[in-house]
């Protein structure tokens, strides 16, 4: 385990390495490398008391880089030992070691290939560790040339230089205003963008253009880019600051700078995707709309006129914007109308309303057909209050999925605005709207569950798929239903990591939410891959298969009302073993089979525990998920047995006949310590050091002695050596402080806490018989 | 005339049989027939209004009732009134057997003990207006009883002499035509108590403060107003040319008033006094040397324009902005929200975006806070009567809060008024945001209305009596709102702003307070404010020029020293009258003469206090909490507290705070220790700071002298082998942070 440890050193801080390669020509280094793995997690584990660590990236520096070149790139991450490559979402970024002048790696620096061919846009960077996958960090691929800043330009006379058509890396200084200078000529227009948020930073920037002293020509606070035209030759200056002045590693940047043409359309930076976005765009969606809206259409009198069904582009401008719109329609036609803005990373709520029109001119009168506003959240989300009440994701979306029943033959009017545009004039703000026959679908969305496991819980971690050896990971998944399709929709997770499997708890009929249990044999090897994830149904009796799409925190937040969570769709879903620790508990069904029970009649079935942990409290309350079955009461498990039943009372749940999946869950506080191998290691490193510095205190004490009775010819030699002896002594003492430092902190670390975490069940399978 | 009104008959025929026992019903019954008719509405209630029963410390409904006998405020719901004077209590207010002895002139006479002392001594007209009206069996109202359309005061206008007087008459007229004496029965309020008094019987009485001042008066909800000129009467001559309007009616209204104006400030007043109004710091010293030597004709124009271009410019009036837009901080959760919001307006101010678009982005706010700050406003304010009392007071110079639950004592608003206002933010809708406690806004689709809660009636939205026509469920009606605001005949929008930022550069509003503009407080110079509102209106509400335009003009650069006749001066402007510099403001000024700065949380080193964007900041301060920065609770400016204490005084001369300033390592005193220039320049370069001016020779000598002096106690040193210490300096940077000339802006 020792030597296991040794490759350590890779996610070790850069102070951290200097001590080690010191030590590694003592025969202390791999011991010492061992131990400060442990030390260097410990606060990461006890800020946590809710949820087991899990290993997380949380920066990479560049955090992103131009086709074709080579990146040197540093990453933070918690819970992470045994670093192996920097992973990515697309094999055109493929990453190695950073190696010292020894050919040993140096921790946490990676060399990142972007070939030439790899996709301009947002990747995922994970890395894998003793624990399993990490949470994903962004990491952009552009096609200009990037720069790093380091941070030593606060001020206007430290501004940094920055090319024009360039990207910068940077990371803000807290209460600090970074600093850059770019040139350009009079009428020249520059685009002055700004990569945060949706490159996972927790920035919330502030873009200022400043003339060459400083003062604030335009300012840029709501993350839009700045359309610059600089007034004359010169230098300008561009200020970035976070909105609260915070700052901090973890509140990284992009800054582009890009010289542009009178008209040219100005892209911007990439970034990732809110939850919301999931349901965009319907499968089979041509890229473009086939035509656009014409202004003036802001009132009847110019109401455009369209025929169903349509799909048609257009813009929420200027200020408090209506686009109107008249068809005619048959009475019994259903027409549904789906419009994507806010789905498209835009801040607007559309809304439509239609209306009949019933006579001409000043005889004309309106009834209210339909208002259709926003697409409801499939379930409850959290609303932050004192615990948790549902989770931190809103798959909902301030766009419009909805019907209209034609009640009479005539013209109608749809009249689509923006309930945020009352007062805003940004041409930017666009929709695309579809109305169409009916065409029953679904999207999926899922990530990782979180429910109430403490008392005024508010935690919104993020939690990568990193399973321990048998363990059940619960994957919440929610359904946007298109144009009235109701059935069930089945959920099937493939190509999983060896000893791992996956169980789609279905979304039933008329509702929006499923589970899968993804559970790790207790044996199940150390392993990755990436796992696909679809939504099966039966639609106008064809299967149709959806893909389901991920979500996960950016980071995470152990308070959602202290930190507001920031949770975005993922790429990719892997899925890992780490391999190196176990479930607390292991509830499982005794007998691996399909439990046949007659409907109305009781199921009893007995349930094996499998304890690795220590626990706080005697008894493990559960509940029950699965169709059918998840009214059935919360019953207790003693957590000092080995064995339970769970009593199933098909009378009372009034479960019909079919086959069905079910599993358990519940919460329990394990006593749990962090990494405890690192403790004997840090006492091995502890020993060896004072036998070293012992030896090295006898060899000074004998060489003052010597020095100080060596005769006059000598005694300059001899004083030399001794005091080369007690520099070696001094630092032999220095290097058994330190080795004791760190075997506290590694037995502190080690040392058992209570960590609620979800338990589930491993999946049971029942058949209830008429 | 019938004996008893059909309203009260029931109530009376009680009485009557009451009466019937103790034998007096014919007496009393024969007396009424052959006397005039008492009104309850026409000559009762008045007598109740004069005599205090029905204000909000009394009787009031609004504020309590004592004891439980509750009238509407001054009278305004004479109904209401009569049903609680003659059946509330079981009728035990009146007693028709004994008149004289009922409970109401009992007490109201303090022949039983009464709270509020005797109101109405026994014989006084009041008093027997209400005994005959018991006497005649207390009715409400003849059927074709008059109704009050007007009051009127006599005269309207005059000039009144310094220590002289004036009598008003109050003339009521009816619906019949008819007219009434009514002085005795009104009330009378002056709108400047240290200019002139008035007495109950509208005697009114000029004080020796020259200037114009105006007497309300009020009867049966109706109000009139006395404008008097009190002139000085000085010969006025040699006035400055005038550069602008501003000058032609400043100096018009001195002429007729006879206040000679003083001339014009010296350049090195005028800098400071500019910079200090428009980017709420000092000059730099540098700033100070070059405007000083510059011999340009238009220097002034050009340091105004400059001013209105820096940041320094947006930082102070965003800090206005926000304290009124009551940006604050209640939980820790607040700061995106606040900092959102402060950058907004201070964004806006630099980019001079026209006051009716900033106005109407933040009253048709919709979004979320980070989308479109302005929506933070909805954040802090979160009713419909919040919002509608905020924006009336605010924008609209008009304090409506009164009208919620009763007719606005001095002016024309009724509660229709009230809620038809508040009808305009009704169809604002609200989402949950991931942020506790903050919603994103909308507008929620429906048919704005509003419940008068008193008569139950809905209300469509309209301003002040202004009808919005029918403003469809799909359109915001608050940008209806925001166009009938900006509207260029709107009598209230551009004058509310005008009147503010006038009141921001004279430190006095031509209608004061400068958020209460009435028909019962005019200006002190109405075809002033008029022109100014015209101009704010034409330049299309840009608020950079009205500033530019009145600190150009030469009525702003006059001087602060009085001449001979215009100390008395109040609010004629003959003068630029003084004032202490806000608490941001002098943290700021002390920070540049100390050398020193101050640390706020979360924002970068160097932050000035002028661009702090909330008000959390005074709780980590007590500097500006002595100085009375606000809590931004408030839309009032009032809440700012500019007066002068012991704390202040003692904060300036002995806190620990202003001690570290003085004595910060690198900071002024220590630099100036080390510094190798003449003992005089170091001391030009503190007046050059604190004050933008050179120092007077006497002012040098002594400053030099004291730096140079022996030290206490060792008269053996010379005078040239002195060599200042940093204690010396920051004894002389205490001294003089502790002058008038430091402290106010002059």
């Amino acid at each position: 385990m020792i030597f296991d440890l040794c490759t350590d050193i890779h996610q070790s801080g850069r102070s951290v390495k200097r001590l080690a390669l010191c030590l590694a020509s003592r025969r202390l280094g791999a011991l010492y490398l061992a131990l400060m793995v442990a030390c260097c997690c410990v606060p990461h584990v006890f800020a946590q008391s809710v949820c087991l660590p899990a290993p997380r990236l949380l920066t990479t520096f560049p955090m992103g880089g131009q086709v074709g070149t080579t990146v040197e790139v540093s990453i933070t991450a918690d819970n992470a030992e045994n670093l192996e490559e920097l992973s990515f979402s697309h094999p055109g970024l493929t990453s190695a070691p950073v190696l010292d002048d020894n050919g040993l790696p140096i921790a946490n620096k990676y060399l990142v290939t972007i070939a030439e061919d790899c996709p301009v846009g947002i990747h995922e960077a994970r890395v894998m560790t003793r624990l399993g996958i990490s949470s994903s960090r962004v990491f952009c691929v552009g096609d200009q040339p990037e720069v790093q800043c380091l941070g030593k330009n606060t001020t206007v006379a430290t501004a940094m230089p920055l090319d024009l058509n360039s990207i910068c890396n940077a990371a803000m200084t807290k209460q600090s205003v970074d600093h850059f200078l770019f040139a350009a000529t009079k009428g020249q227009r520059v685009v002055v963008d700004c990569a945060a948020q949706g490159v996972d930073s927790k920035l919330n920037p502030v873009l200022i253009v400043a003339d060459a002293s400083g003062n604030d020509l335009v300012v840029e606070r709501r993350g839009g880019a700045i359309d610059f035209v600089a007034p004359a030759d010169g230098s300008y200056v561009v200020k970035v600051h976070d909105l609260t002045f915070n700052g901090g590693p973890n509140y990284f940047y992009r800054l582009a700078i890009q010289a542009a043409s009178t008209d040219e359309n100005v892209a911007r930076l990439p970034a990732t995707r809110a939850v919301s976005s999931f349901s965009w765009p319907p499968v089979g969606l041509a890229l473009q709309a086939a035509s656009s809206e014409v202004e003036p259409n802001n009132d009847k009198a110019v109401a455009q006129q369209i025929t169903l069904p349509c799909d048609i582009s257009g813009s929420f401008y200027p200020a408090a914007d209506v686009d109107t719109f008249e068809f005619t329609a048959s009475k019994g036609d259903v027409w549904w109308v789906e419009v994507a803005s806010a789905r498209l990373g835009l801040p607007t709520d559309p809304s439509i309303v239609v209306q009949k029109v019933n006579g001409t001119g000043a005889d004309e009168t309106v009834v209210d057909v339909a208002e259709l506003n926003d697409i409801l959240s499939p379930v409850k989300i959290s609303s932050n209050g004192y615990s948790y009440d549902g989770p931190p994701y809103n798959a909902g979306s301030s766009d419009i999925i909805g019907k209209i029943e034609i009640k009479e033959d005539g013209i109608h009017r749809l009249q689509l605005s923006d309930l945020f545009g009352g007062t805003r004039k940004d041409p930017r703000n666009i929709y695309r709207m579809i109305i169409r026959k009916a065409a029953p679908d679904f999207a999926i969305v899922g990530w990782a569950l979180h429910m109430g496991i403490r008392n005024g819980d508010r935690n919104a971690l993020s939690k990568p798929i990193a399973l321990r050896g048998g363990s059940t990971m619960p994957i919440e998944v929610v359904a946007v239903r298109r144009d009235g399709f109701d059935g069930e929709i089945e959920l099937v997770m493939d190509n999983l990591p060896e000893g791992v499997s996956a169980t789609g708890l279905k979304i039933p009929k008329g509702q929006q939410r499923g589970i899968v249990l993804l559970t790790a044999d207790q044996n199940a090897p150390r392993g990755l891959t990436i796992a696909t994830f679809l939504g099966r149904a039966t639609i106008n009796g064809e299967v149709v298969i959806r893909n389901g799409q991920m979500a996960s925190m950016k980071w995470p937040v152990p308070d959602a009302k202290q930190e507001i969570p920031a949770p975005r769709l993922l790429a990719d879903l892997p899925v890992s073993v780490g391999g190196s620790e176990f479930a607390p508990i292991t509830v499982a069904v005794a007998e691996d089979k399909v439990w046949e029970v007659t409907a109305g009649e009781k199921l009893t079935i007995p349930l094996a525990h499998v304890r690795r942990y220590e626990f706080s409290g005697s008894k493990l309350s559960l509940k029950t998920f699965g169709t059918g079955f998840d009214n059935n009461a919360a019953f207790d498990i003693a957590l000092d047995a080995d064995t339970s039943e769970a009593v199933l009372d098909l009378a009372k749940l009034k479960t019909p006949p079919g086959e069905y999946t079910i599993a358990f869950y519940g919460s329990a506080v394990a006593k749990y310590g962090y990494l405890p191998e690192a403790v004997p290691a840090a006492e091995a490193v502890l020993t060896t050091a004072k036998e070293q510095a012992a030896a090295f205190a006898l060899e000074a004490k004998n060489l003052a002695a010597a020095a100080a009775s060596a005769p006059a010819e000598q005694k300059a030699a001899v004083m030399a050596e001794a005091q080369a002896a007690a520099a070696r002594q001094k630092a032999a003492d220095a290097e058994v402080k330190a080795a004791d430092t760190l075997l506290k902190k590694a037995a502190a670390a080690a040392r058992p806490k209570d960590i609620v975490d979800i338990v589930v069940s491993t999946p049971i399978s029942i058949r209830v018989n008429p | 005339m019938a004996l008893f009104s059909k309203t009260s008959m029931s109530t009376c025929v009680l009485r009557g049989l009451l009466a019937a026992l103790v034998g007096c019903i014919s007496v009393n019954a024969f007396a009424q027939d052959s006397d005039p008719t008492v009104s309850f509405v026409n000559d009762v209630m008045p007598v109740f209004t004069k005599a205090g029963c029905n204000t909000g410390a009394c009787h009031a409904k609004a504020g309590g009732g004592q004891n439980g006998f509750q009238l509407s405020l001054l009278g305004f719901e004479p109904a209401e009134d009569f049903e609680s004077l003659t059946k509330e209590a079981r009728g035990r207010r009146l007693f028709p057997a004994v008149p004289e002895r009922s409970l109401v002139l009992m007490k109201a006479s303090n022949q039983t003990p009464h709270g509020g002392g005797m109101r109405l001594s026994q014989g006084s007209p009041g008093y027997l207006q209400i005994l005959k009206w018991i006497e005649q069996g207390s009715p409400y109202q003849s059927g074709n009883e008059p109704q009050l359309k007007s009051v009127e005061v006599q005269p309207q206008r005059g000039i009144v002499a310094m220590q002289g007087q004036q009598q008003l008459k109050a003339i009521a007229t009816y619906s019949d035509g008819s007219t009434r004496d009514v002085t005795e029965l009104a009330l009378f309020e002056s709108n400047d108590v240290a200019m002139a008094d008035v007495t109950k019987e509208g005697l009114v009485q000029v004080h020796d403060i020259p200037g114009r001042v105006s007497v309300m008066l009020r009867y049966q909800g109706q109000a009139a107003v006395f404008s008097a000129a009190v002139p000085l009467g000085a010969a006025v001559e040699n006035l400055p040319e005038p550069r602008n309007f501003i000058d032609d009616y400043v100096f018009a209204n001195l002429k007729e008033i006879g206040i000679p104006p003083s001339p014009i400030c010296d350049d090195a007043t005028f800098l400071r006094r500019v910079s200090l109004d428009i980017a709420g710091r000092l000059p730099t010293e540098t700033e100070t040397a070059e405007f000083l030597a510059d011999s340009e004709n238009q220097k002034r124009d050009q340091v105004i324009e400059r001013l209105l271009k820096s940041p320094g410019y947006a930082d102070y009036f965003a800090n206005k902005w926000t304290t009124l837009l009551k940006n604050r901080r209640d939980d820790a959760s607040d700061i995106t929200s606040n900092f959102a919001f402060h950058a907004w307006i201070r964004d806006s101010l630099l980019a001079n975006v026209p006051y009716d678009q900033l106005v109407r982005e933040l009253l048709a706010a919709t979004g979320t806070v980070i989308g479109n700050p302005p929506v933070a406003w909805y954040k802090r304010v979160k009713e419909p009567k919040e919002q509608l009392e905020d924006v009336a007071q605010l924008f609209l110079g008009v304090r409506l809060q009164c009208a919620q639950c009763h007719h606005h004592p001095f002016e024309r608003w009724s509660q229709d008024d009230y809620y038809s206002l508040s009808a305009f933010f009704t169809q604002v809708g609200r989402k949950p945001t991931a942020t506790a406690g903050e919603d994103l806004i909308f507008h929620k689709r429906g048919i704005a209305m509003a419940k008068n809660v008193k008569t139950g009636i809905e209300l469509t939205p309209a301003a002040f009596g202004d009808s919005m026509g029918e403003i469809p469920a799909d359109r915001d009606p608050r940008l209806d709102l925001a166009d009938w605001m900006a509207s260029p005949t709107n009598p209230f929008f551009a004058r509310a702003l005008v009147n503010r930022y006038w009141k921001h550069f004279f430190n006095r509003g031509l209608i004061e307070p400068e958020d209460d503009i009435r028909d019962t407080n005019p200006p002190t110079n109405p075809e002033l404010l008029s022109a100014l509102e015209k101009h704010f209106v034409s330049s299309h509400y840009d608020l950079k020029d009205l500033v530019r335009v009145i600190t150009q003009s030469r009525a702003y650069q006059l001087s602060s020293l009085p001449n001979e006749h215009n100390l008395v001066d109040r609010q004629n402007y003959s003068r630029y009258y003084p004032r202490r510099l806000q608490a941001e403001v002098m943290l700021d000024a002390i920070d540049d003469l100390a050398g020193s700065k101050t640390v706020f949380a979360n924002l970068p080193p160097g932050t000035r206090a002028i661009a702090l964007p909330d008000n959390s900041y005074n709780n980590a301060s007590a500097f500006l909490r002595v100085f009375g920065r606000p809590d931004n609770a408030s839309v009032c400016e009032c809440e700012r507290s500019q007066s002068s204490n012991l704390a202040q005084s003692l904060h300036l001369l002995n806190s620990s705070e202003i001690r570290n300033k003085l004595s910060v390592g690198n900071g002024r005193a220590a630099e100036l220790a080390k510094s190798k220039a003449a003992i005089g320049d170091r001391v030009r370069e503190l007046y050059a700071i604190a004050f933008s001016r050179e120092p007077r020779p006497e002012e040098l000598e002594t400053a030099v002298s004291y730096l140079t002096e022996p030290e206490s106690g060792d008269r053996n040193e010379t005078v040239e082998n002195r060599t200042p210490t940093p204690q010396d300096f920051r004894d002389l940077i205490w001294a003089l942070m502790n002058t008038k000339e430091f402290l106010f802006n002059h």
